[in-house]
């Protein structure tokens, strides 16, 4: 009797203990955000980004040193996840109240984690040492939501149709040029031939919906933030965009698993065409399949092109508990050499205008005034991305249904229909 | 009388102050035990009771709703019937298929053929084999540029459907390649139970003349049911929880034709970042697997036969 009641004891004991951890910050754990003291020196912050590859983390290591060398009071260490699974390891952390202070985020999902972020105001720029003058125009953008700027670009980034230089030639169809129409990408489709080898459709939310948005003049988000799928334009050009997987330019995901098949498609060499961000413009450009990759601006309409301006930043979590220390660390990220290491490096195009010039050093010597003169000609003009709270969770639920829409068993009216009654107010 | 009164009296003091020591003792060796099922297991599950019962999103603000996710999910949720019906579907192509290959796998290499470890080290091997991998070989197989259409287009001529993009052969692929993966564990349990299969009964039965399919179906599977009940109850409760081999392999795709409760309720869980739906799913599945195997286990005394 004795021992059952000291076991029933234990284990309410235990279980309080349980759910008390629940529900608190885990203050001060090894590799975790949120530490740190008060001072600010000898502070440990960590910074939190996304990397896939060996190659990834090496580079954002030497970028970790530079911050840590601009800042030797502090203890700057990195955490790192693959990027499909760094959102998911962010909302676990954000769960357990355990964020990194500097903490990276992409534009496209700010609107749904921009609570998380602290916004950033005249005074923390100041503490930064950040001068917004010094970003691309319209850059800050892309980490703000709702006229409030919660984190600082390293990047910027646009939509582009890269082209397989090779496939053009052998096709006998001249290479599309910038500023080119729509008409032009349809008669380049139809030169191009119905083997299923022209273009490969997009699953990912911009390198399927880049050509529509541009097609229709419109964004599926309208200027109230409210979602705005079923816009008739919208719908036309998500037509227009499927026809060409029905009339047999396309290369079909074989599944919804391929969440990256246009682009894969292209890297391997086997389509002609297809949208993806200028990101991955090196290492397109250094492709093992071997073909000569062209990129040009997405197609315009009536001599207007709505392309959109993305990008990737770093922000200062809600809750850090050394906001001060964090900012500092904010500023030596997105600072001059972290900056120049980024451009040198051709990993990304920089925020910041003066590092821009190395990204195009980066590259090979033959291919720099095209790449420069396609980047010049694709970042003029440029839109800020809209997007709702829930821009994430639309996008995850309309690709499964793609692969449907390109084999014919649904169409994309009826898709964006469902996902606008799903997600619309 | 006095005498052995007086000395009992202390032997059973002294007996229960042992007993309350051992007692004391034993909670001690149990602790480490207890709290790691409790911060582990009853924790988590208490948990997840308060979650199903709350909106609550993965951070922010979570409120009350009672029932509400359980009326969400039953009356409202575009998914959440479709995906039922998906691990329904699988689950009633799955058992069966497996049950059958496994247990047919385990009759053909009992008797004591050469090589036999050989093989069943072969048939076990895609047990073993992480998940992602035994994906990526089918998805080589099954895509439209893959092996099987690529043999069947080039020595007969015929287009193959894209497996992996169409509702009903996704699900039929998702169904082969995971019995594929786990006949080799059914199998090994029915070598076993082929081998401790009582010698006496069945020279018995050899004498009365009883061979072949007679032999098979009155004497062999009566001796293995407890074996065959065993992996009914515990296939069918893994393949209610499948998850992996769609989420690879077809991405719960096209549309929701293969997306399986399991992934339904990671989804709404670390995607949709609705932990209150989530949990509410879970309850039911748990509902449900509870109720299908209290159902085996009540309809076992008309089929199981344990030996005596």
């Amino acid at each position: 009797m004795r021992i059952t009641r000291s076991l029933a004891a234990m284990t309410a004991a235990g279980a309080a203990l349980a759910l008390g951890a629940c529900g608190t910050q885990s203050g001060g754990g090894s590799g975790s955000g949120g530490d740190g003291d008060d001072t600010g020196s000898g502070a440990s912050i960590t910074w939190d980004m996304w990397a896939g590859s060996e190659s990834d983390i090496e580079a954002l290591e030497a970028q970790l040193a530079i911050a840590q060398e601009e800042n030797p009071d502090l203890d700057i260490s990195l955490q790192h996840a693959p990027w499909n699974d760094y959102f998911t390891k962010l909302t676990t952390n954000l769960a357990s109240g355990n964020v990194a202070c500097v903490t990276s985020m992409n534009g496209q999902r700010l609107s749904g984690y921009h609570e998380a972020f602290m916004p950033l105001g005249e005074e923390e720029l100041a503490t930064a040492g950040i001068d917004p003058a010094d970003f691309t125009e319209g850059s800050l953008d892309i980490m703000s939501y709702d006229g409030e700027l919660y984190g600082i670009p390293y990047d910027v980034a646009a939509m582009l149709v890269y082209y397989n230089k090779d496939m053009f030639a052998d096709a006998g169809v001249p290479e599309p040029v910038a500023g080119w129409t729509f008409e032009d990408f349809d008669a380049a489709l139809d030169g191009l031939g119905t083997d299923g080898t022209a273009f490969g459709m997009g699953m990912g939310e911009f390198q399927w919906m880049a050509l529509p948005i541009a097609h229709a003049g419109v964004q599926p988000v309208d200027e109230s933030g409210a979602l705005d799928l079923t816009n008739p334009a919208f719908l036309e050009a998500s037509e227009w965009y499927a026809s060409i997987a029905a009339d047999g330019h396309g290369s079909l995901p074989p599944s919804a698993s391929d969440t990256g098949w246009g682009e894969q498609e292209y890297q391997a060499g086997n389509v002609a065409m297809a949208v993806d961000g200028t990101w991955n413009a090196s290492s397109y450009l250094n492709n093992e399949a071997g073909f000569a990759a062209g990129m040009v601006d997405i197609p315009s309409v009536d001599g207007e092109r709505l392309g959109l301006v993305l990008g990737s930043g770093y922000g200062i979590s809600a809750d850090c508990e050394n906001p001060e220390a964090a900012l500092q660390v904010l500023g030596s990220l997105v600072g001059e050499a972290a900056q120049d290491q980024i451009a040198s490096s051709g990993r990304s195009y920089p925020a910041r205008i003066s590092s821009q010039p190395l990204y195009f050093e980066s590259l090979d010597e033959g291919v720099q005034d095209e790449v420069q003169a396609a980047f010049e000609a694709v970042f003029t003009g440029l839109e800020g991305q809209r997007s709702t709270d829930d821009w994430a969770q639309v996008n995850e639920s309309i690709q499964p249904n793609l692969v449907t829409v390109y084999t014919g068993q649904s169409t994309i009216t009826d898709v964006l229909e469902q996902t606008q009654s799903q997600f619309g107010d | 009388m006095t005498a052995t009164g007086a000395s009992a009296a202390p032997l059973r003091r002294g007996q229960s102050r042992l007993r309350r020591i051992e007692s004391r003792q034993a909670l001690g060796f149990i602790s480490p035990a207890l709290a790691g099922l409790t911060v582990f297991t009853i924790a988590p599950v208490i948990l997840s009771i308060v979650m199903s019962l709350y909106d609550w999103p993965a951070w922010g603000d979570r409120t009350f709703v009672g029932g509400g996710n359980y009326v969400d999910l039953f009356t409202r949720h575009p998914d959440f019937w479709p995906s039922l019906r998906n691990s329904a579907i699988f689950t009633l192509l799955f058992v069966p298929m497996n049950l059958a290959v496994s247990l047919t796998l385990a009759l053909l290499l009992s008797p004591r053929i050469k090589g036999r470890a050989v093989f069943r080290v072969l048939f076990f091997i895609p047990v073993v084999t992480p998940m992602v991998a035994n994906v990526l070989v089918w998805k080589m197989l099954l895509q439209p540029n893959g092996l099987f259409n690529g043999l069947s287009t080039s020595m007969f001529g015929i287009e193959l459907p894209s497996f992996l993009s169409h509702p009903q052969w996704a699900m039929v692929m998702v169904v082969v390649m995971s019995v594929w993966q786990g006949m080799g564990y059914n199998m090994l349990i029915f070598c076993a139970a082929l081998e401790q299969l009582p010698e006496p009964v069945l020279e018995a039965a050899r004498i009365d003349g009883a061979k072949g399919w007679r032999m098979f179906s009155r004497i062999t599977l009566p001796l293995l049911s407890p074996a065959i009940f065993f992996t009914t109850v515990m296939t069918m409760i893994t393949s209610m929880q499948v998850f992996a081999q769609p989420q690879l392999l077809t991405g719960g795709g096209p549309g929701n034709a293969t997306i399986p409760i399991v992934m339904f309720i990671y989804d709404q869980a670390f995607t949709f970042q609705q932990m209150g739906l989530a949990a509410a799913a879970a309850w039911i599945l748990f509902a449900i697997i509870i109720g299908l195997t209290a159902l085996q286990f009540s309809a076992q005394k008309r089929w199981v036969h344990y030996e005596v």
